[in-house]
């Protein structure tokens, strides 16, 4: 390659830099805040490092319903459209010639229909089915999951059958013929041939479906009836009253996704260089190595840096109080609260007094010490009712997280968490 | 025809594949567009009253959109319509501005030898897509609210003094949008400019032609089913997008789909909603295959 | 393992859509032949093998394998089994796992399947690489385990689809052997399809030579060479000169055929030509190129032909000597190197006869594209 003059080289370097600044820089921004005790998700200002939104996450009962739900429709999406996407792919490498184009154009339309069109489709047009079977309003095919499931379907399909045709154009029909002709049936065929061959798609387009279906939004807002999943849930939290458990599910997501993605890299990476070596393939799924694990694999090096960082923070919320440095924090903002208000009190004597001499310069004062004084960015926040609440001292929060001999993270590691929701679920 | 079907398939695998085909295609895709699409012109009616005497065609859900309700002192729907233009025009500005910051990382990454930098990227790229659309947003609300960094940085350098409403200017809302789909327009370009033989760029620089000149008339050439497939999806999405003009959207200023959403669940007027969504989904059908036809691309390149 | 089953195809049809593939084929196939089906590319010799082993159903016509009529039977019910031309060996599969497969649904046990994988492996001579993956083995190793899972499902016919061309001449030549002597050994039939006329004629029994569609002959390696029934056949199968002219009289199984430069030529009438030809007809002889030799003087005219060298090779057995032959085309003939024999100088005219036994004609007709 023809080296690049300098001046392009660092327009190069910066572009790559904004760029991936603008791709990272929220993600990592919103996981902060996760660990502010602000109680609206905010980075400055920062008060006290804290763990608490995590236990508190964790006892959401919305959020945790929220997730239920989603995985019992992810499950069920990703049955439904993996099946249907890979015999829409198998019945494209069947279907006669001149009907093929139109067939694809008809597979494919879903992931270009808006999703609320697909929503709102699926919504009235099984709420006519159920009205003409003559079904009560809440019976089977008016439940939001099963809604849900559907609609997501719809599209997520299309996906699926996007993977499944990619993979099946590198497949030899020749080797269903081989087992047809050895006396397998077609059945049998398929089983043994052509799924081991679909195993990977299977794979992929699995993962896919349901990160689809979990994160899906524009469809499910219509169809979740009652049901309302993870998404769903987080949607109306954003929307109506936030505080920064969201960061602390953000801060979880983001690290899954992290981790998942590098899991992935070392995987494709580390068979890719035992071939370029000549390994048989035997040898590159089994056995672990772990100077041979991170040679000439960046992302493994991440990834072991990750593991690690993840195990030291896990380590130090199990050791760290913040109860003290809040208290100090909450001390120190009550101090200047309190400076703040004699200030005021001071001003307002002084201005009383002025006014007493001066007369009429009252607002021009007052405007000054609003907003022109030194300390203005940990005034900024300070007449926010939330924060002067806190100020007062509330300390209802505390005993939900803080709690020093457990650790911050509380009980979310104990496995009957999640049971503990469950039973509630039961009426609905 | 269809014996030789099943006999490439066997009875059990053919009749599976074409149970499953028959039920996406017929029951999930076409039979609740044709349903909805029937519904937009029918009048809003308690269910009582459906295939009632009350119940009949109309065009009325469409031309409410148009021309308001009834004795509507200005003659047009002016909020709807507003809303309707300025969903379009914004998915298209969303769409060209993803374009250009999306060309040269796609460039960059299809023409590099791919080394495990390259490879770091590639992973940085996907995975905000795989976090959350809400959560996305949510992101953007705290970078762009009025306390939030950008406003907060700025006040703590004095630049500004008071808060910049970043949301009514809708900027977040272009912000959060451009970045949910940056992906969707960089994998089909960057699928193309890969495949692009190195040589014909190296051949044309041989024989003087200055950068813009090489992407103008080798790489950009070459990579237009990958563009406009980019295009297509960004569109398309942005378009359609519900939760970020939710979240990020000004309170005066609303997307075509909230209107959808309002009718839909506030207003309870399926057959409204219905025309609504009908509308939004022929636009953006229209818009779409008609600068596909201008740019002489077809469908089978989209998805790719 | 059962011996001996005739295949017959009987006014057999095969058409997609409005394309007809096959027409009218009419073969029987001896129990325990090794029979081969010879042609070019889209000749349709695949596509009988395709309807023989099931993939495809005849339009018209029947199949019959054993006596039984294979009507409405998939692949999976008809005692074949086929060698595809790629193998199809199944990738994710280990080789003895390959080579059971046909046993794997039929529901044996591992152990059962093992013992004769095992079995199968020592007679291809690969006993210890049953642990492999497919592509693990080199080409030649490939061939023997595509046999070998083949011959594991015991069939009465095996069919073979073009199985040595992705081999390499060295290892195609040595597998010719070795797959006569699997046959020779497991006394089946086989049904072997090939574009490689030294393949059909060095292994088999019987070869059926495949025009487009239709096939022109049915018989020995021997009696397709030296006694083509049509023009096609003649020029298909070897090297051959070829003459245009008409017939201008015909006695005692031989005609004299009146040529437009060569002058007249006697020539033998084949036997799939016999009665086809009348005096007048337009006809071509054909002449080999070890037919020829350089003219003595008692030779008669009608066997003689007069033609300019163009060039000669030298190559060590013989020589071949071009010559400049009829309308412009070019004729070979080759001279058995017996010391006496020499390179000709390009230009040199030659006198040439033949031996008119050694000479066909048949009706003119379509020639095999050079």
């Amino acid at each position: 390659m023809i080296k690049q003059p300098l001046y392009i080289r660092i327009g190069l370097a910066l572009y790559l830099f904004m760029f991936f600044t603008y791709l990272i820089g929220p993600l990592i921004l919103m996981s902060i805040t996760a660990f502010n005790s602000a109680s609206f998700p905010q980075i400055t200002p920062w008060e006290v490092l804290t763990f608490e939104w995590f236990p508190k996450l964790f006892s959401d009962d919305r959020i945790l319903r929220g997730l239920k739900y989603s995985l019992y429709v992810g499950f069920f999406t990703v049955i439904l459209s993996v099946s249907m996407g890979l015999a829409g792919a198998l019945m494209l490498t069947q279907i006669w010639p001149k009907l093929r184009s139109t067939y694809y154009t008809i597979i494919i339309a879903p992931i270009l229909v808006p999703g609320v069109v697909i929503g709102i489709s699926t919504l009235v047009f099984w709420a006519e089915i159920n009205r003409i079977l003559g079904f009560s309003a809440d019976s089977y095919l008016q439940n939001g999951i099963f809604l849900s499931v559907l609609g997501q379907s719809t599209f997520i399909a299309s996906y699926c059958m996007l993977v499944f045709v990619a993979r099946l154009q590198r497949y030899d029909t020749g080797l269903t013929e081989a087992a047809l002709d050895l006396g397998a049936t077609h059945l049998q065929a398929f089983r043994r041939i052509q799924l081991p061959f679909l195993a990977p798609a299977m794979a992929s387009s699995s993962v896919l479906a349901f990160l689809a279906s979990f994160e899906n939004y524009n469809t499910t807002i219509f169809t979740h009836q009652k049901f309302a999943t993870l998404t769903i849930v987080l949607s109306q939290k954003v929307r109506y009253g936030i505080d920064p458990t969201i960061s602390a599910l953000a801060f979880i997501i983001v690290c899954l996704t992290v981790l998942g993605a590098l899991i992935h890299e070392v995987r494709t990476r580390r068979v890719q260089l035992a071939l370029a070596n000549g390994a048989p393939v035997g040898a590159v799924t089994g056995g672990f190595k772990a100077p041979k694990f991170f040679a000439g694999n960046p992302a493994a090096v991440v990834l072991g840096l990750f593991v690690g960082a993840a195990v030291l923070i896990i380590g130090f919320a199990q050791v760290y109080d913040p109860a003290p440095a809040k208290q100090a924090y909450t001390d120190q903002k009550r101090a200047i609260q309190k400076k703040a208000i004699e200030a005021i009190q001071q001003k307002a004597r002084d201005k009383v007094r002025e006014r007493q001499m001066k007369g009429p310069k009252v607002f021009e004062t007052k405007k000054g010490t609003g907003t022109g004084s030194p300390g203005k960015d940990s005034f900024g926040s300070v007449f926010k009712p939330n924060n002067l609440d806190e100020a007062a001292g509330t300390k209802k929060k505390k005993p939900v997280g803080v709690n020093p001999g457990k650790g911050a993270f509380g009980n979310i590691w104990k496995s009957d968490n999640l049971d503990k929701v469950a039973p509630k679920e039961k009426g609905n | 025809m269809l014996t030789n079907y099943f006999k490439t398939n066997g009875m059990v695998m053919g009749w599976g594949l074409l149970l499953l085909v028959f039920f996406w295609i017929v029951i999930l895709i076409i039979l609740p567009q044709i349903y909805m699409f029937n519904l937009s012109f029918h009048p809003h009616l308690p269910p009582p009253e459906m295939g009632g005497p009350k119940d009949f065609l109309t065009l009325e859900n469409y031309r409410y959109l148009v021309f308001g309700a009834d004795g509507n002192p200005d003659g047009y729907n002016k909020v709807d319509l507003l809303v309707f233009i300025r969903t379009l025009t914004a998915a298209a500005f969303v769409t060209i501005l993803d374009l250009f910051l999306c060309y040269p990382i796609a460039y960059y990454l299809g023409q590099s030898t791919g080394g495990g930098f390259v490879r770091i990227l590639v992973l940085l790229l996907i995975i905000p897509y795989w976090i959350n659309e809400i959560l996305r947003a949510f992101a953007f609300k705290i970078i762009f609210g009025d306390s939030g960094v950008i406003n907060e940085f700025l006040m703590f350098f004095s630049v500004i003094d008071s808060p910049i409403d970043f949301i009514r200017a809708n900027v977040a809302l272009y912000a959060g949008l451009g970045y949910a789909y940056i992906l969707l327009m960089i994998f089909p370009m960057y699928n193309v400019i890969e495949s692009l033989d190195r040589n014909q760029i190296e051949a044309a620089r041989d024989m003087g032609a200055p950068w813009w000149m090489i992407h103008k008339r080798i790489v950009i050439p070459y990579a237009k089913p990958g563009i406009s497939s980019g295009c297509t999806m960004v569109f398309m999405l942005s378009a359609g997008a519900l939760a970020a003009p939710q979240i990020l959207g000004g309170p005066s200023s609303l997307w075509f789909t909230q209107l959808v959403y309002q009718w839909f669940n506030t207003g309870g007027n399926w057959p409204q909603a219905s025309a609504y969504a009908i509308i939004l989904l022929l636009a953006c059908l229209v818009i779409v295959l008609s600068v596909m036809k201008l740019f002489k691309v077809n469908m089978g390149d989209i998805g790719k | 393992m059962s011996s001996g089953v005739a295949v017959d195809l009987q006014d057999m049809w095969i058409k997609f859509g409005d394309f007809v593939a096959v027409r009218d084929a009419n073969v029987h196939i001896n129990g325990g032949d090794f029979f081969s089906f010879l042609g070019g590319s889209g000749c349709g010799k695949t596509t009988i093998l395709r309807a023989v082993s099931g993939f495809l159903e005849p339009a018209d016509g029947k199949i019959l394998i054993g006596g039984n009529d294979m009507k409405g039977k998939g692949p999976n019910e008809r005692p074949t089994a086929l060698i595809f031309q790629n193998l199809a060996l199944f990738p994710l599969m280990k080789v003895w796992e390959n080579i059971t497969f046909s046993m794997e649904v039929r529901g044996a046990s591992a152990g059962e399947r093992r013992k004769r994988a095992d079995e199968l492996l020592d007679m291809i001579a690969l006993s210890d690489q049953g642990d492999k993956l497919p592509s693990e083995l080199s080409g030649g190793q490939k061939q023997r385990v595509a046999i070998a899972r083949a011959l594991c499902a015991e069939p009465d016919v095996l069919l073979l689809d073009e199985p040595l061309s992705a081999l390499d001449l060295g290892l195609r030549h040595h597998m010719r052997t070795e797959l006569r002597e699997i046959q020779k050994r497991v006394g089946i039939t086989f049904i072997y399809i090939t574009h490689d006329q030294g393949e059909a004629l060095t292994m088999s029994d019987n070869v059926a030579v495949m025009r487009t569609a239709v096939i022109d002959q049915i018989g020995s390696g021997k009696s397709v060479y030296d006694d083509p029934s049509t023009s096609f056949v003649a020029s298909f199968v070897g090297m051959n000169n070829m003459f245009r002219g008409k017939v201008k009289s015909i006695s005692k199984g031989q005609a004299l055929v009146e040529t437009n430069r060569t002058g007249n030529l006697l020539a033998r009438i084949t036997t799939g030509a016999t009665g086809k030809l009348a005096v007048g007809d337009d006809a071509m002889v054909f002449i080999r190129p070890e037919g020829l030799h350089i003219a003595e003087k008692s030779a008669k005219s009608n066997t003689r032909i007069k033609a300019n060298v163009r060039h000669s090779e030298f190559e060590g057995t013989s020589y071949n000597v071009f010559l400049e032959g009829d309308a412009g085309k070019e004729m070979k003939m080759s001279l058995v190197n017996r010391g006496e024999a020499r390179l000709y100088e390009p230009g040199a005219e030659l006198t040439l006869q033949f031996d008119a036994t050694q000479a066909v004609v048949v009706p003119a007709g379509e020639l095999a594209s050079e």
